[in-house]
């Protein structure tokens, strides 16, 4: 039996009513790096919050070391040695890297409490090198790339001396090789008994480097594993507490013959490059590339959000100009941004808010909403998309990202729109919310909507469009049949090979 | 089963009573606070006539006041809400005196406010500068206009018939009171039942989703600043009638009361949060103050001070729960 560094038992936490928590326990034993996964909204960011000070359990033990210990606040969970770092970075931009490591308690003279600048560059200095890490402590943080800041908001939250580490999608944005580095210094650390919580919705990465796995399925505990001794699909099984058939749902329907979308040489004053491509009723059509290939922008173009400067765009064969979001939406266009806190959702409002906002037209009568038709629309919405909790007047900002992300799709959703155009739709959600998704995605087509997907996940690309567009700085350079395509294939023309 | 969805209906109902009260709980007991003690210090102050009167010296600052929490929902800030006020009531006292017609003046008055309102709003949305620089430019035009079209001299002399707006009274009920819960009633239909209030709110809660949800949202934005100015034409006009007689530096202050009335109400200057039931216990609360402490003799000087005090532990109170 290993020592235990972490224990959780009979941990209760609920909002409003709902449980969040329902009697979870967790073991983190020592030298080891155990995976916590489970769906959005199956517990496991509260369950983090919990152990970093965020929130207050309702009930419930926590034991560092064999001691039971209460965590009042974050930085109280600091001096526990409970050290985290979250997917969106804390660090200050206009910074050193050695004044971000030691923000909060740098190192003073004992006189005046003025800062020992030397002294904080020397003992960052050490730090980056004892994990062969070759980042000068005096580059300003702002001229890092986005892995080398990870890394650096690593060792801040290793620089209190944290014996417990969490990391929550600690590889979100970072490339190939700086996730390798960070793999690496996950090993590293794991010599240095530092102990880990890995939490990821990529289950590659936790095959990868986590010792076991514990899953969170509705607020409870739904298994413990070791990692060698699973496969993948029990994992899934786990999480999802149902057999996954398919990540990628079978489309039964075919595009119709009828174009509906057609665009010629358009072009925005945003867009590189002009583009052309028409777009059936019922069809999938993706539009791939890396991130910075124009694709973004492209979709705003299409919703008249930027301004058109060159081109033809016709919507059933009719040729037309969008001033405006609120003229495509006239003419029959939806679209889902890529950025749902920034473009997508009011979140200090409430799910019912955020359903109905345009769309409000459906529950007005005679220029008065009805709040009865109102919350049946939110209601109805909710239900179809499977919105958890199902709470329509709970504030959008305490949903968990694939809930948020269902929100967004459920605001144009109850307009039944002609056109639905989706910028990176399955973005930071886990594999049951996304197969959900896919599979509203394959109904919307199969009842007529003409679909635009940008992405650049090239497997879910060529997984469900009938069509794919491969865009390279603004320019089409490809076009190939879905079912043909291939995930390498597409990675290659998306760069330029 | 039934009585499952009755019990969840009745929770439903009472989590949403609950809140209601938490956003404007803590003012109604500061108001009833407020008149406790000014009835325990005065033998005047809980009067039905004192009372009638406070409901009268509250409505300029609460039409004004309503006018702002439209702008402040999405965001914005208008200080040039008292400078126009005394300029409205310069115009549509010189048009009545000019034409001999209320009516041509009450007009004239309401469409300058829609003017001022709509510059203010034009130059904000589409001009791209801050509210907070072009009203403050504006509040220095307004006055300035209305100090120069009168010499610095008031406009009096005008109708009698003139002051049953500001000064007049239905029964025992003061007219302008009543014109005020017109308004009071009317925003507040606006804002929780058509689609405007759902725009606004969305609006100030996050601009480029509203944008992205297909909402006119450089419209809503200038129609702010419209309904602002349009009500501090309201507000102007009522002073004047009150006064019968248009002074230039009328209103000198008033954009601080009714902004403070707004956000005692609850309502956030980054936008989106804010109710025109909040901005009305925030008017009243600051009416209240001015009133009691008049009854009971503090000096205007102290007042102040006063005011600012109770301001701030207000706000201070409802951010801690």
């Amino acid at each position: 039996m290993p020592d235990i560094a972490l224990k959780l038992e009979g941990i209760y936490k609920s909002f409003g009513g709902i449980h969040a928590l329902k009697d979870v326990s967790f073991e983190l034993s020592e030298g080891e790096v155990h995976a916590l996964l489970g769906e959005n909204g199956a517990g496991k960011s509260t369950l983090i919050k919990i152990l970093t000070g965020v929130h207050k359990m309702d009930s419930g033990t926590i034991q560092v070391q064999g001691k039971t210990v209460t965590i009042e606040d974050p930085v109280d969970a600091r001096h526990k040695g409970i050290g985290a770092i979250y997917q969106e970075l804390s660090l200050v931009d206009s910074l050193t890297v050695a004044e971000n490591i030691f923000l909060g308690h740098e190192p003073i003279t004992s006189f005046f409490g003025t800062l020992r600048k030397k002294e904080l560059i020397r003992r960052a200095a050490e730090y980056l090198s004892s994990f062969g890490i070759e980042i000068d402590p005096s580059t300003f943080v702002g001229d890092l790339g986005l892995g080398q800041k990870r890394i650096v908001e690593i060792i801040k939250a290793l620089s209190i001396n944290a014996n417990i580490l969490l990391l929550d999608e600690p590889t979100t944005g970072m490339s190939r090789v700086e996730i390798d580095t960070l793999f690496e210094i996950m090993d590293d650390l794991k010599l240095k008994k530092v102990n880990m919580i890995y939490i990821s919705h990529h289950l590659d990465e936790v095959f990868r480097v986590c010792d076991r796995a514990t899953v969170l399925r509705d607020g409870q505990n739904a298994g413990t594993f070791e990692i060698d001794k699973v496969d993948l699909k029990t994992l899934v099984k786990s999480m999802l507490g149902r057999t996954l058939k398919e990540e990628f749902p079978v489309r039964e329907g075919r595009p119709s013959e009828e174009t509906i979308l057609e665009i010629e040489e358009f072009k925005t004053d945003k867009m590189l490059a002009p583009v052309s491509f028409s777009l059936k009723k019922g069809e999938i059509l993706g539009i791939t590339g890396i991130i910075g290939s124009g694709k973004s922008e492209l979709a705003l173009g299409l919703f008249g959000a930027d301004r058109a400067v060159k081109g033809k765009l016709s919507i059933a064969g009719k040729e037309m100009r969008l001033n405006s979001p609120d003229d495509a939406k006239r003419h029959g266009i939806s679209f889902i941004p890529e950025d749902r806190k920034e473009q997508g959702l009011f979140l200090r409002l409430n799910v019912e808010h955020n359903i109905c906002v345009a769309n409000i037209d459906l529950a007005i009568k005679n220029g008065i909403i009805s709040s009865k038709k109102k919350s049946e629309i939110a209601k109805e919405t909710s239900e179809k998309l499977k919105i958890r909790p199902l709470d329509i007047k709970m504030a959008v900002q305490n949903l968990s990202g694939g809930n948020q992300q269902k929100v967004v799709i459920g605001k144009w959703l109850c307009g039944e729109p002609d056109i639905l155009i989706l910028d990176e739709p399955t973005r930071g959600i886990d594999i049951g919310a996304k197969t959900e998704i896919y599979s509203l995605i394959n109904y919307l087509a199969d009842s007529g909507t003409g679909i635009l997907i940008l992405s650049s996940e090239f497997r879910e690309m060529s997984a469900i469009c009938d069509r794919i567009l491969v865009i390279r700085k603004g320019t089409v350079v490809a076009e190939l049949e879905g079912k043909d395509s291939s995930t390498e294939q597409l990675l290659t023309l998306a760069l330029g090979g | 089963m039934e009585n499952e969805t009755e019990k969840n209906d009745r929770s439903a109902f009472v989590s949403k009573f609950l809140r209601l009260l938490k956003g404007e709980l803590g003012l109604i007991l500061i108001l009833v606070a407020l008149m406790v003690v000014f009835s325990l210090m005065s033998p005047y102050f809980f009067t039905s006539r004192n009372l009638l009167n406070i409901t009268r010296q509250v409505s300029i600052t609460l039409i004004v006041a309503i006018g702002m929490t439209f702008v402040i929902l999405t965001g914005e800030i208008d200080l040039s809400v008292g400078s126009s006020a005394a300029l409205v009531g310069v115009a549509t006292a010189a048009v009545l005196n000019a034409t001999g017609s209320i009516f041509l003046g009450l007009i004239a008055g309401l469409i300058l406010g829609v003017g001022i309102g709509l510059a203010n709003g034009v130059l904000t949305v589409y001009g791209r500068v801050q509210s907070f620089i072009v009203t403050l430019a504006m509040m220095g035009i307004a006055r300035g206009a209305a100090l120069v079209w009168t010499g610095g001299k008031p406009i009096s002399r005008l109708p009698v018939d003139f002051a049953i707006m500001g000064a007049g009274y239905l029964g025992p009920v003061p007219v302008s009171t009543i014109i005020a819960a017109g308004v009071f009633i009317l925003a507040f239909f606006v804002l929780n039942r058509t689609k405007h209030g759902v725009y606004v709110k969305s609006i100030g809660a996050n601009r480029e989703a509203a944008r992205l949800s297909a909402i006119p949202v450089r419209k809503y934005r200038v129609l702010a600043f419209v309904i602002s100015g349009l009500m501090s034409a309201l507000g102007g006009i009522l002073i004047t009638s009150k006064l019968l007689s248009a002074q230039p530096t009328a209103a000198e202050g008033l954009e601080m009361n009714v902004i403070a009335a707004v956000i005692l109400g609850g309502a956030s200057l980054s936008g989106g949060v804010g109710t025109v039931l909040g901005t009305l216990l925030g008017a009243m609360v600051i009416g209240v103050i001015d009133n009691g402490m008049n009854l009971v003799g503090v000096s205007s000087f102290f007042q102040q001070i006063v005011k600012g005090v109770i301001i701030l532990v207000a706000v201070l109170a409802k951010r801690s729960d």
